[in-house]
């Protein structure tokens, strides 16, 4: 089985397509890193400079000169006990003009980061995907099965081999992303809270495996279906469609794919769900009765749901692969 | 043990049409390849021979039926027995952007075949220059060479070869079956499946014709062939001699200006008849059925293409 796994993990390696998608996902996830650097970079004296200037022009301006006046007639009005302080309270503040917050390691990853998982996965899916679908268009299954007729092993070693690679490469490109981030706040001296570096090692590995699980997935399903572009029709469906129709439909929320994905990797989220009637009587609702119209889904409810629909497609795709003419 | 390297008994392969209905590729096939030689495996298109190959290499399901390989009931016993066997299915088919090499690469390694067989394979089908080329750009006797190669990778005892000379030039063709006939008398068993039946019967010990999914004759080439009773003769004056063959007991035909002889006698008696009279043979040939009217003979009644539809 090992020797069957490094087949297909050479297999995987020659294929120029699968190349070409680990590259797109590297300079991706760069070009990710990168635009978060930039958008969160230091304040520099030039742009604190060109604030002030911006400040200054505008409390030139008559509206605000007005608006000034009426506070120093007025300065209780405007929250000032002094009419003195009243430019301050009143005009407008240099940070106003800088347009940027510092970096806040546990944001970025939240914000940036689930922008990289999310093309990480798909374009590993489309790696799982390419590499069953060229099988099946070369018509190269049949002679591969003339080496190794024992079909469970080589739909287990190929699904081994997609696997590793998935689960190698997003496990790099995401440990690169969140070290791009500590190491940007580690050069402009922001202290990175405690727990926050657990929080993403956590989230990371947890968003790893559902990289991995989807990409075998998609790998899967192509194996069932044996076309690589009815795949990603499929695939496309259910990332426009299935939502959008779950919500027409009336499904709960804890059933969207995304909100399923997104409990496991950030420990659980949050849903919309539509509050009891109590709610809306008028007065103060019953003590007690929650009319947040928000629902938790947990981690392992989420997990549930992801693995069971993996295993399905895994099912069906192996009872079709052991069972089926191979063309 | 039963010294039959191929055998099948009361094979049947039905396919599910998409208008729900049936079609029967394959139906109560008895093969029985013996071990050693070339067999030919001989019908016409639709009537059922690559459907069987398929069924005998796991790669398509039997409906009813057993198949056994080296006495090994397959599909189930196929892993033990798989190293015994190289086969050519239909066309050629591997990974179009890896070169030939890669492609061999990967199936030794499957075996964990030693990568030194994979350059004597290369040479076998004289690949040699070529192999780091990618697949898509091979001509399709190329491609045919390199499948054969493949083949070679595991040292079968079991070649089966679907149409192997498709798309070769008239050089490879010759290679090739010197390659098949070389393999069967170093003691490989082939089973030959071919359309070309100058080919099979150059090439083959024995064979099998199916027609329709049945099979419609099998046994040694000579044996199908049958002993000639009939033979061409050429003389200077064909009047005289026709005479004084008819006297003799011999039937006699005009055939564009040669004879043809009839007779259960040997053919030592028409130039003894024929020199008694001063009468100097120039041609005496036994005509045989050769194996196309053989085929054709058996063939004639089957509709070609077509199984039986429920």
């Amino acid at each position: 089985m090992i020797r069957l796994i490094g087949v297909e993990l050479t297999r995987l390696r020659w294929r120029r397509a699968v190349v070409v998608l680990l590259v797109a996902c590297t300079l991706i996830t760069g070009v990710i890193l990168v635009g978060t650097a930039w958008s969160y970079r230091p304040v520099s004296e030039a742009d604190l400079a060109n604030a002030q200037e911006q400040v200054e022009f505008e409390l030139q301006q008559p509206y605000m000169q007005r608006q000034i006046k009426q506070c120093e007639r007025h300065p209780d009005r405007w929250g000032v006990t002094d009419a003195d302080q009243c430019a301050a309270q009143v005009g407008p503040q240099v940070e106003w003009f800088v347009g940027r917050e510092p970096l806040r390691v546990s944001t970025a990853f939240r914000e940036a980061g689930l922008g990289v998982i999310t093309i990480l996965m798909g374009l590993l899916m489309l790696v799982g995907t390419t590499f069953a679908g060229a099988d099946w268009n070369s018509g190269s299954m049949s002679n591969q099965l003339l080496f190794e007729p024992r079909r469970p092993r080589v739909w287990l070693a190929k699904a081994a081999g997609v696997l590793a690679v998935a689960v190698a490469s997003s496990a790099l490109l995401i440990t690169a992303f969140g070290g791009g981030l500590l190491l940007l706040a580690n050069v402009w001296d922001i202290v990175v809270p405690d727990g926050v570096v657990g929080w993403m090692a956590a989230s990371g590995s947890r968003a790893v495996l559902l990289i991995g699980a989807a990409a075998v997935g998609a790998y899967a399903v192509t194996m069932l279906v044996r076309s690589t572009v009815f795949t990603l029709g499929a695939m496309f469906a259910v990332v426009v469609g299935a939502t959008l129709v779950m919500a027409l439909l009336g499904i709960s929320e804890a059933w969207f794919p995304n909100k399923n994905l997104g409990a496991v990797i950030w420990d659980g989220t949050r849903y919309y769900i539509e509050p009891p009637m109590a709610c809306f009587v008028e007065g103060r609702p019953p003590r007690g009765l929650d009319c947040s119209g928000l629902e938790k889904l947990e981690l392992w409810t989420a997990a549930r749901n992801l693995a069971v629909l993996l295993a399905l497609a895994a099912a069906a795709s192996l009872w079709s692969f052991r069972r089926r003419d191979v063309p | 043990m039963s010294d039959l390297v191929i055998e099948t008994t009361g094979l049947r392969k039905e396919f599910r049409t998409r208008r729900g209905g049936l079609r029967v590729a394959v139906q109560s096939l008895d093969l029985a390849v013996p071990a050693g030689g070339v067999h030919g495996f001989l019908g016409p298109n639709g009537s059922g021979k690559t459907t069987t190959i398929r069924m005998l290499l796991g790669l398509a399901r039997a409906t009813k039926g057993s198949m056994r390989l080296f006495g090994t009931a397959v599909p189930h016993g196929l892993p033990g027995v798989i190293d015994q066997v190289g086969a050519v299915v239909e066309s050629p088919k591997f990974s179009p952007n890896f070169t030939g090499r890669q492609n061999l690469q990967l199936l030794a390694r499957t075996r964990g075949i030693d990568a030194g067989r994979i350059d004597h394979a290369l040479a076998t089908v004289s690949l040699t220059g070529r192999d780091r080329d990618r697949y898509k750009s091979y001509s399709l006797g190329m491609k045919q060479r390199l499948a054969i190669a493949a083949t070679l990778l595991k040292d079968p005892a079991l070649l089966i070869l679907d149409e192997p000379t498709n798309g070769l030039d008239p050089a490879g063709i010759r290679e090739i079956r010197d390659t098949i006939r070389t393999l069967g008398e170093a003691g490989v068993t082939v089973l030959l499946s071919s359309h070309i039946l100058a080919e099979v019967q150059q090439i083959c010990d024995s064979v099998t014709i199916i027609g329709n999914g049945r099979m419609l004759a099998s046994g040694r080439v000579d044996d199908l062939l049958g002993a000639s009773n009939v033979y061409r003769v050429r003389v200077t004056d064909h009047e005289r001699a026709a005479h004084l063959l008819e006297e003799a007991g011999f039937a006699v035909e005009p055939d564009h200006g040669v004879m043809r002889v009839e007779t259960d006698r040997p053919p030592a008696d028409i130039t003894r008849v024929l020199g008694e009279s001063q009468l100097w043979l120039e041609e005496l040939t036994a005509v045989r059925p050769d194996l196309e009217t053989v085929f054709l003979e058996l063939t004639s009644g089957e509709a070609l293409g077509q199984g039986e539809v429920k």
